[in-house]
Formats: C-alpha cells, structure tokens, sequence
C-alpha cells in the first residue's frame, strides 16, 4: 500500500516492544541472577548486573540436588508423550477417514468430548485407576459372576493388582487420553484428495501399503508440529507428574524445580542457584521455540492446545 | 468417498484400538469414578465404601471454604482470562504490520509455551520477593506497600499476572493467523474508501477476527479454572491464608493431602460440570453471536 502509516506503525512498535519487554524479563533476570555468586546476592541483593558464577551455580545444583535426574526423566517423559501421541493418533485418524465404518463417528465423538475435561479436573479418580490398571478387569470379573466361577475352581477370590505410578509410563498415559492430534490427522486426511487412496486401490495396494507407503510420508510436517507440542506440553506439564511420581528420582525437571527448597529460614535463600536450576530446565524447550519456530507455531494453530 | 475408502471389519477397530483403550481407561472410567464417588464415602487406602446418597453434596455445598475456593475461582478466570486475551490481542494487531520489531516478536512471543506455570511460579516468587527482588526498594520507601507473602491480594495479582505471561503464545498465534487470513482486498478497498490505518484496525481486523476471539475465550476459560495448579504450587501454595486457594488446588489439598475422596470427588464432580456448562453457554448462546462471514 503507498499510504501513510508513520502514526500506527509507531504504535505498533511500541507495543511490541513492551510485549517482548515483558516475555523477556523474567527470562534475563533469571539468567543473570544464575551468574552471580551468593556471597554477592547476598551483600548487593537484586542486581541487573551478570556476574562471573554460573559454571560454580551449576555444579551446585548439579551435586546436590536430583535436577539432573529429573531434567532426563522429563526429556524420556516428553519423548515418549510424543511419540505414542504420533502414532495413535495416526492411526485413529487414518482408521476413521479411510474406511467405511458404521462405527466411525461413534469413536470420533469419543475421542473429540476428551478435550472438554483436562486431567487437572479428574486427576482424583485418575490416580486411583493408574495405582490399579486392572481394576475395570476386576469389576468386570465381579459384574458378570466369572470372579466366583474362578473361587470355585481354584479357590481364592481373583483379584489382580498392576499399579503404573511412579513409572515413565505412569506418566505419560493418562496425559495422552484427550484427542489432541486425532483432530489434526482427521482435518489433514480430508484436505487431501479421494483419488489419492482410489488410486492407490486400483494399483493393488491394501490399507497397511496405501499407509505406509502414501499416508506417513505425506504427514511428514504434521508428524513433526504434533510431536513438538506434545513434547513442550510433556515438559511442561506439573500437576500429574507431581502426584504420579512418590520419589525424586521419578520426578520431572519442573517438578523436582519447584520443590527445590530455598534453604535455612531466616536465611538469605540460595536464589542464584535456584535460578541456574530454571535455566537448566528450560533451556532445552526454549532451544527448540526459538530454532524450530515454524514447525511449533502451525502445532499451535493446528492443535488446540 | 466410497469408491477411495477401504472395506475391512475389524483392522480399522484394531487401528484405533490403543486410543480407545487409553481414554477409555484414564478419561471414561475415572470421570464415571468421580460422580460414583460422589455419591459415596470413600475411605483411602482402599478401605471400603458406602453409599450416602446426597451427603457430600449437602457438606460441600454448606462448607463456606468451598464457596470462597468458587468466588475466588470465577474471579481468576474473569481477570486472568480477560487479560490473556486482550494483551495478545494487541500484540498480534502490531505484529501483523510489517513493522521492524514484527518479526523478532513473532519469535519472543512464542517462548512461555516452553515454560511450565510452575518454573515460572520459582522465578516470580524470586522477582517478586518483597525483601530481595525487584520491588524491594520500594518497600524500602513505603514499608507493607508489597508483600505477597501476608496480603492475599498482592498474592493474587502475582498469580494473575503469571497466567497472562504463560497464557501469551497460544492467543497471540491464534489471533495473528487470523489477521494474516484477511484479504488484503479488504484493507484496499477501505483505504480507497477513505479509512485510516486505525479505523480499519477496529471496523475489519477486529470483526474479521471474531471466531478466532470466540476460540481462545472459550479455550481460556478451562485454562484459567485448571492451568494456574502448577503457578499455585510453585508460588503460593494456596495461602496467604487460603488467599489463592482455587478449587483445582482445593481438590489437590483435599483429595491428597487431607486424603478426603469422596470430597474431592465431589469438588471435583461440581468443577466439571461447571466447565462443561460454560462451554455449552459459549458454544450455543455465544456463538450465535459471533458472525463467520468470511
């Protein structure tokens, strides 16, 4: 446009600037507050000016606290929420589209209600499931009668007890029960064209070939905005993890960061090594927003959060 | 579709069986647990239970810590929900320009998506601390002015102010993509017509924009009642004296720390159903309103 727009764009400006002023904030003071040392905290206390300490806050965090533990237990975590999202999601999706199914719209109603309820409202009831997987096997036994068919054969009362707390898997199953990403494949599966899978018929292939062979490497960039936000999401989660895992060496990074005490009370806390413990938390989320921008913003807009 | 669509029984339920069997078993079956329970009192440790009927609705609904947990939930959400979409509304308005700062925001504004509520809770509660951070010297001029540790609203401002912060990457994504789909055909004409910059901003952008508003609101708003668990853990755990205690973390306390299930259950129960009838109310009643005339 050849207009004149000197009066909003300034405006806009400002704005913007104010908006990064307050994203970045918090970030720098936390990183310069990693880089001096306590005795200097402790003497000057809030100061803006970057010391020469980080490496020491580091190892301090690094001996004596499980951070580093925690921070790999997040990463496997994290992974592994993406993953298994990736791939049940695909398939979910590519079960729903590309076959004629009566049932079809039944399991995409189940899986689109999943994203009504997050875990943080049932998060009660869904501890007591994860500390006993198999009790819907149990209440079934009980409910059709086979419990005391079996107590009549083999003489106790059948109960089976598989708790999956404080396991990797623990904490990740109940955060992939929602249909983040099923929603994703379904809306990218239809943009596609019909002849795609028509075509691919008439040359003979099955379901498992036109899926392999058509589907998987067409959804390459998909694949890769859904597994990004599933794992800033997974790191970033807190309430499950909190109450899914009973010991440190169990917990995540976030988890295990805000529980990192800051000392004796009546003391000055030991705030530069605190603050280097959240730049060891989430430098590894912020490396990946900031160098894979654009895979991470169609994840946003594509997926509801 | 038919002719592109495949013809098998049972590989299409075998396909979608591991997404079936994991909401199943962590969303269906502990959401059906919850309203069973309410109804019952539950003893931890799997100790038993009873039915009681109506009870733990008469004693959580008669408890006025419950009431307060509400108010202080719906005002969270009023404050927090309004202003993470209002900020980023802004922004996103800016960023669409080709301004100098529009590309290195569209990065900046996106990284809180990789900072949990909870790290950021730590480094509020550092900044904040009314003694060593930020706002020290100003205690130092007028003692008590700021002390998030005693005064419960000083204590809630943080916690508003630490959910707008985590709350900015996903709207601001949002509302940019929907002001980058307007056709620039439209600002042509208006600027033919003789509109300014600004009265396009408010008579196009913003109304063209309106589904996009209507999403994240709605998103919002289950956001602020279950995402601030993990700023109230980190920062205030609730206090001071129950000041910042919502009903999520109320749940938490109640159901982990005071292992009293049924209650919980209960919360827990009357939380869902006000989550789901808000989003009803917006879907039905407020979508109405907002036009999709592209």
């Amino acid at each position: 446009m050849i207009e004149k727009t000197k009066g909003v764009d300034r405006a806009a400006n400002i704005v913007l600037a104010t908006g990064m002023i307050f994203i970045l904030f918090p970030l720098v003071i936390t990183l310069v507050t990693a880089t001096q040392s306590y005795e200097d905290f402790v003497r000057n206390g809030f100061s803006f000016m970057p010391g020469t300490h980080f490496l020491d806050n580091i190892s301090i965090v690094i001996e004596t606290t499980h951070l580093p533990r925690q921070i790999l237990n997040s990463i496997i975590m994290a992974t592994m929420m993406a993953t298994i999202k990736c791939v049940i999601a695909f398939l979910t999706a590519y079960a729903i589209v590309y076959f004629r199914i009566r049932y079809g719209g039944i399991i995409f109603a189940m899986v689109l209600v999943t994203n009504l309820m997050p875990l943080e409202l049932r998060f009660i009831t869904t501890y007591q499931v994860a500390s006993n997987v198999m009790l819907p096997v149990n209440a079934f036994l009980e409910f059709t009668g086979i419990a005391r068919i079996i107590e009549l054969i083999s003489g106790h009362h059948p109960h089976y007890k598989l708790s999956i707390l404080n396991t990797y898997f623990g904490l990740a199953a109940p955060l992939l029960a929602n249909g983040t990403g099923t929603f994703l494949f379904r809306q990218y599966f239809r943009s596609l064209p019909a002849d795609l899978s028509k075509a691919a018929k008439m040359d003979g292939a099955g379901p498992i070939r036109f899926l392999w062979d058509i589907l998987m490497p067409l959804s390459k960039s998909n694949f890769a905005a859904l597994f990004l936000i599933m794992f800033l999401g997974g790191w970033t989660q807190y309430l499950w993890p909190l109450v899914a895992a009973s010991t440190p060496e169990m917990q995540t990074a976030v988890v295990g960061l805000a529980r990192l005490s800051p000392g004796i009370p009546g003391e000055v806390p030991q705030y530069p090594a605190i603050m280097a413990g959240a730049v060891m938390v989430s430098v590894i989320p912020l490396l990946m927003i900031a160098f894979m921008q654009r895979h991470i913003v169609r994840g946003l807009t594509l997926t509801e959060k | 579709m038919n002719n592109s669509q495949f013809h098998r029984r049972w590989l299409p339920l075998l396909l979608s069986l591991p997404q079936l069997l994991l909401i199943i078993l962590f969303f269906y079956i502990p959401i059906y647990m919850a309203f069973f329970w309410s109804f019952t009192l539950e003893r931890p440790f799997g100790g038993g239970s009873q039915f009681v009927g109506m009870q733990n609705y008469l004693r959580v609904l008669t408890d006025t810590e419950f009431w307060m947990a509400a108010e202080r939930t719906l005002l969270f959400m009023v404050t927090a929900s309004s202003l993470a979409v209002i900020l980023p509304l802004f922004l996103a308005v800016a960023a669409d320009r080709k301004v100098r700062l529009a590309m290195p925001a569209r990065n900046i504004l996106v990284w809180p998506k990789g900072i949990a509520g909870a790290s950021l809770g730590v480094v509020f509660l550092f900044i904040f601390n009314p003694f060593l951070g930020i706002l020290a010297p100003l205690n130092d001029l007028f003692p008590g002015i700021w002390q998030p540790g005693i005064d419960g609203k000083d204590a809630f401002v943080m916690l508003v102010a630490a959910q707008v912060w985590s709350g900015i990457p996903f709207n601001f994504v949002i509302l940019l993509a929907g002001l980058q789909s307007v056709p620039a055909s439209m600002h042509h004409s208006a600027a033919m017509d003789g509109a300014s910059a600004w009265r396009r901003i408010r008579d196009i952008q913003i109304p063209m924009i309106m589904p996009q508003l209507f999403l994240v609101f709605v998103l919002e708003f289950t956001e602020s009642v279950t995402g601030a668990f993990g700023i109230i853990d980190a920062m205030t755990e609730g206090g001071p004296g129950g000041a910042t205690t919502l009903l999520v973390y109320k749940i938490y306390v109640d159901g982990f720390k005071g292992y009293d299930l049924s209650g919980a259950s209960t919360q827990s129960t009357i939380l869902m159903i006000l989550v789901i009838s808000l989003a009803a109310f917006q879907f039905f009643y407020l979508e109405k309103k907002v036009r999709y005339e592209r």
